[in-house]
C-alpha cells in the first residue's frame, strides 16, 4: 500500500470506523454503568443532591492544598498534559477546520507557534508522567497493563501530529497518515481503558456530589 | 450469619456493585492521590494501604463481570479471578488498614467515594469470614446482648442510679412522648460515666423531656463496622421500634462516630423506609439550644485547647460548625489544627480498628498523624466529642509520652453550666 | 460541724477545702476502694497524694502513672466487657481524679470528683445489690470526712 492510499483509507473509512467504534464504545461504557441503577437515599436531606452533584462536577478540579503539599510536580503535571493534549486538539486550525466539516461549527485557533511549543511541553509532560509513574511506589505499586497501553495511544498522536507538522522523521504524507492512524487508535481503545474517564469523571463527581449535597457535607 | 464462605463472600461483593460504584471504577485513572490523604499510607509509607488498592478484588469483579473487555478477556481466559487467597491478603488492608475515615473520597480527582467503597467491600469479606476477630465478637454480642461489649440494662441502671442520689437529677426510662430519646454507646456507659450526667444536667436547663428506652439503649453500631448489612439493620431496628413505640420526636446519637453514621444515614436505608422522628447528634441538639438561648453558661477555659474532629460527625456528618460554636462559649484560647474541619485526620482508632486487637501496632504507626499535629500546636487540653476517639487519643498520648488531658464537649459544656447553688456539684 | 451524714454537708465541707487538702481528703476516698484494685502503681499514687508536701513533679508523676493505670484497666471497644471488671477502672479514674492538675477553671472539685469515681467503683464491683453498694460507699465517705474534719481543723 502507499503512503497514498493508507492517508486517503485513515481519512475516509479508518477515521469513520474508528470513531463510530468510539461513540459505540463509549456509549456502551456508559450503558454498563447506568444499568446497575443506584437506590434513592431514604435518610433526611439536609440540602440539595442536584446541587451537590452540579457543584462536584465543577470543584473536584481543583486539589485540596494538604494532597497538593504532598505532590505539587504529579499535580501540576497533570493538569499540563491536559491542558496541553487539549489546547493542541481543539485550537489548531487544520483541526477546527475538522470540527467544521463534521459538526458545522467553528472558532478561533491559536497560532502555530503557540500550537507548536504546547505539543513540546504536552510530549514532555507526558514523558514525566510516565517517568512517575514508573518510579514512584504508590503508582507503580497501583498501575497495570491498562496504564501503560493508554499512555501510550495518548502520546503517539501529539507525536506523530508534531513530526508531520514539521516533516520530520518520514515522508510528509507517510507521517500524517501515522498521525491520523494513532488517532483512530486512540478513538478505537479508549473505551476499554481508564480513557473512560474522559466521560465517566462527570458521572463519578455526581454521584459523590449528590450523596454529600443530600447530607449537607463537604464534597 | 451463615457458615462463611468464599463463594459468598464474592457474591457479596458483586452485590454491591451500583451505578455509583461502577463509575468510580470507570473514571479512576491511578492517580494516586488518595494515598496522599490516607493516614495509613502517610505514616507506614506502604504502598498497599493506597486506598484505592483496598478495593482491587472488588474492581476485579466489576471489570471481569460488568465491562464488554473484562468478558472478553474472562472468555479468553487471561483474567484472574477472585480467590480465597486474595480474601487472605486483602483483609488486613480492608480492616486493619483503614478506619473508614473518609479522607480519601474527599481528594479523588475524579470523585470516587473510595471509603464508601472499603465500607460496602467488607460485606463480601465479612460474610466469607475473613473478618476481624475483635469485630466478629462484638457483633455477636451485639446481636444477641444488645451491646457489643456485652452492656445489659443493670449496668445502664446502676448508671442512672447514681446520677439520681449524687447529682438529684434523673435519666426517666421509656417515658411516652418525650422530647428526646437518648441513646448511648457502650463505651460511654462503660468508661464515661461523665457523659449521661452531661445530658440529664443539659435537659434540666433547656427544659426539655427525654428518655433512655430500657429495649434499645445501644448506639454502637457494629453491624456497620465489620460490614454486615443484616445486623446493622436488626441493630438499628431495634432503636427505631422503641422510638416509635414511644412516639419520641428525636433521637440523639452520642458522642460515639460510627453510631451516628450507622443511625442518620444508614438507618434508613437498611429498613426500606425513612423514620417516623428525627435523628440528631448530641452537638447538633446542644448547638440548637445555644441558638434558642437555652444554654445558660458561665466562666471561660484559659487552658489552650483545640478540637479533634471525629470523622463520621464532621467529614462525613457534616457537624462542622456546632462544635466551634459551642466551644467559643467556654473557650478564650481555642486553637484549630492546621488541618481541621472536614480535612481534619482520624484519630487512627475508628471503623473498627480500636476493636481489632491484631491491628494495634499499625494504629499506634497511624496514631503519629495525629501527633504531628498536636506537636505543632502545644496545647494544654484536647477537646472531642466520640468516645472511641477519646480513649484511642488517650491511647495514642500515653504511647508517646504526651500529656495533653482529652475531654468530652459535651461534658466541658456541662461543667459550665450555670447551676442552682442547690444543685451545686 | 460535728458529723457530715449527706451530700449536700459533703459538698460544702469540700468547697471550703484549699486544693493540697482537696487532695488529702481525695487520697482518703481512695484508700477505702483501694482493694478493688489489683494495680500496685494506685497504692504510690495515693501516698503521692496524701503528701502535703509534694512537688509538681511528683504530682506530675502520679499523674502519668494512674493516667497509665486508668487506661490499661478501661473496657476496650467492642470487647467484652465485665461490668464487674470496670471497679478497677473506676478506682484507677478515681486516684488519677486526686493528682491531676487544675487545668480546667471549671468542672468537679477534686474531692467531689474522685468521690463519685469510688461510688462507681464500689457499685461496678456489686453484682446484685448496686443501691447498697452506692449507699453504703457514701456513708463511708461522709464517716471519712467527719474524721478528716476532727484530724485537721480548718
Amino acid at each position: 500500500m502507499t503512503a497514498e492510499a493508507l492517508l486517503t483509507w485513515a481519512r475516509g473509512p479508518g477515521f469513520d470506523w474508528a470513531l463510530a467504534i468510539f461513540v459505540l464504545g463509549m456509549l456502551l461504557r456508559l450503558f454498563e454503568v447506568l444499568s446497575l441503577g443506584s437506590k434513592p437515599d431514604l435518610a433526611e436531606g439536609r440540602g440539595s443532591g442536584v446541587a451537590g452533584g452540579l457543584k462536584t462536577i465543577v470543584t473536584r478540579t481543583l486539589p485540596r492544598s494538604s494532597v497538593f503539599a504532598r505532590e505539587p510536580l504529579r499535580i501540576i503535571n497533570g493538569y499540563v498534559f491536559h491542558l496541553g493534549f487539549f489546547a493542541v486538539l481543539f485550537f489548531y486550525e487544520p483541526h477546527i477546520e475538522l470540527f467544521e466539516t463534521k459538526l458545522g461549527i467553528s472558532w478561533p485557533g491559536l497560532s502555530t507557534g503557540v500550537i507548536d511549543a504546547l505539543a513540546v511541553v504536552t510530549v514532555a509532560s507526558l514523558v514525566l508522567a510516565l517517568v512517575l509513574r514508573l518510579t514512584s511506589p504508590v503508582l507503580k505499586h497501583i498501575s497495570g497493563a491498562g496504564d501503560y497501553v493508554a499512555w501510550a495511544v495518548t502520546i503517539l498522536p501529539v507525536m506523530t501530529g508534531f513530526l508531520a507538522y514539521h516533516h520530520m522523521l518520514l515522508p510528509y504524507t507517510l507521517m500524517l497518515a501515522l498521525h491520523l492512524l494513532s488517532v483512530e487508535l486512540l478513538l478505537v481503545v479508549a473505551p476499554f481503558t481508564k480513557l473512560t474517564h474522559m466521560f465517566s469523571f462527570a458521572l463519578s463527581r455526581w454521584y459523590l456530589g449528590y450523596q454529600a449535597g443530600h447530607r449537607g457535607i463537604e464534597s | 450469619m451463615s457458615a462463611p464462605s468464599v463463594e459468598k463472600g464474592i457474591q457479596f461483593i458483586r452485590e454491591q456493585i451500583d451505578a455509583p460504584i461502577a463509575s468510580f471504577f470507570s473514571s479512576c485513572v491511578h492517580c494516586g492521590m488518595c494515598a496522599e490523604a490516607c493516614l495509613f499510607y502517610g505514616q507506614t509509607g506502604e504502598a498497599k494501604y493506597t486506598p484505592i488498592n483496598k478495593v482491587e478484588p472488588m474492581r476485579r469483579i466489576w471489570e471481569q463481570e460488568f465491562t464488554l473487555w473484562g468478558k472478553v478477556k474472562s472468555t479468553l481466559g487471561l483474567s484472574r479471578k477472585v480467590t480465597e487467597k486474595d480474601f487472605e491478603e486483602w483483609e488486613t488492608l480492608v480492616y486493619d488498614g483503614c478506619s473508614l475515615c473518609g479522607r480519601c473520597s474527599m481528594v479523588c480527582p475524579v470523585g470516587n467515594d473510595i471509603s464508601g467503597m472499603i465500607r460496602k467491600i467488607r460485606e463480601g469479606f465479612a460474610v466469607a469470614g475473613y473478618a476481624p476477630e475483635g469485630l466478629v465478637g462484638a457483633t455477636k454480642r451485639a446481636i444477641e446482648i444488645g451491646s457489643p461489649m456485652g452492656v445489659r440494662l443493670p449496668a445502664v441502671k446502676a448508671q442512672i442510679g447514681h446520677l439520681q442520689k449524687d447529682t438529684g437529677l434523673d435519666a426517666p426510662l421509656d417515658v411516652k412522648g418525650a422530647d428526646y430519646m437518648v441513646l448511648l454507646s457502650s463505651m460511654e456507659i462503660m468508661n464515661f460515666p461523665e457523659y449521661m450526667e452531661a445530658v440529664a444536667r443539659i435537659m434540666k436547663q433547656a427544659g426539655k423531656t427525654w428518655t433512655i428506652s430500657s429495649k434499645a439503649f445501644e448506639a454502637t453500631n457494629s453491624g456497620v463496622q465489620i460490614g454486615v448489612s443484616d445486623l446493622a439493620r436488626e441493630l438499628v431496628q431495634r432503636v427505631v421500634d422503641a422510638a416509635e413505640e414511644l412516639g419520641v420526636k428525636t433521637v440523639i446519637s452520642p458522642e460515639c462516630g460510627h453510631a451516628y453514621t450507622a443511625i442518620r444515614w444508614e438507618g434508613p436505608n437498611l429498613i426500606g423506609r425513612p423514620y417516623k422522628f428525627k435523628v440528631q447528634h448530641i452537638l447538633e441538639v446542644l448547638d440548637e439550644f445555644r441558638d434558642q438561648g437555652l444554654l445558660k453558661t458561665e466562666g471561660m477555659e484559659e487552658a489552650r485547647m483545640t478540637f479533634h474532629d471525629p470523622c463520621q460527625l464532621v467529614r462525613k456528618g457534616g457537624v462542622v460548625k456546632q462544635p466551634r460554636d459551642l466551644l467559643n462559649m467556654v473557650a478564650n484560647n481555642f486553637v484549630e489544627m492546621k488541618d481541621h474541619g472536614a480535612m481534619n485526620w482520624c484519630c487512627s482508632g475508628g471503623g473498627g480498628v480500636s476493636a481489632n486487637e491484631r491491628a494495634d501496632e499499625l494504629k499506634f504507626k497511624a496514631f503519629k498523624q495525629k501527633k504531628s499535629q498536636l506537636d505543632e500546636l502545644h496545647v494544654d487540653t484536647l477537646v472531642t466529642a466520640c468516645a472511641n476517639c477519646r480513649i484511642t487519643l488517650e491511647e495514642g498520648l500515653e504511647e508517646n509520652e504526651m500529656d495533653i488531658p482529652v475531654v468530652g464537649l459535651t461534658e466541658l459544656i456541662a461543667d459550665h453550666l450555670v447551676q442552682d447553688k442547690k444543685e451545686k456539684a | 460541724m460535728s458529723t457530715i451524714s449527706n451530700d449536700g454537708q459533703m459538698r460544702d465541707v469540700i468547697d471550703t477545702l484549699d486544693e493540697t487538702r482537696q487532695r488529702l481528703l481525695a487520697a482518703q476516698f481512695v484508700k477505702n476502694v483501694l482493694p478493688l484494685s489489683k494495680d500496685e502503681r494506685l497504692q504510690r499514687v495515693i501516698q503521692m497524694a496524701a503528701n502535703p508536701n509534694n512537688t509538681e513533679d511528683e504530682l506530675m508523676g502520679a499523674y502519668k502513672a494512674a493516667k497509665a493505670a486508668a487506661l490499661e484497666a478501661h473496657a476496650r471497644c467492642g470487647a467484652d466487657g465485665e461490668w464487674n471488671d470496670q471497679s478497677g477502672y473506676f478506682v484507677a479514674r478515681a486516684a488519677e481524679a486526686a493528682v491531676a492538675p487544675k487545668v480546667r477553671t471549671h468542672g468537679k472539685s477534686i474531692a467531689w470528683q474522685t468521690a463519685l469515681s469510688c461510688r462507681m467503683a464500689r457499685t461496678a464491683q456489686a453484682s446484685d445489690s448496686h443501691d447498697d453498694a452506692h449507699d453504703s460507699e457514701s456513708e463511708a465517705q461522709y464517716r471519712i470526712v467527719t474524721d478528716f474534719l476532727t484530724r485537721n481543723p480548718q
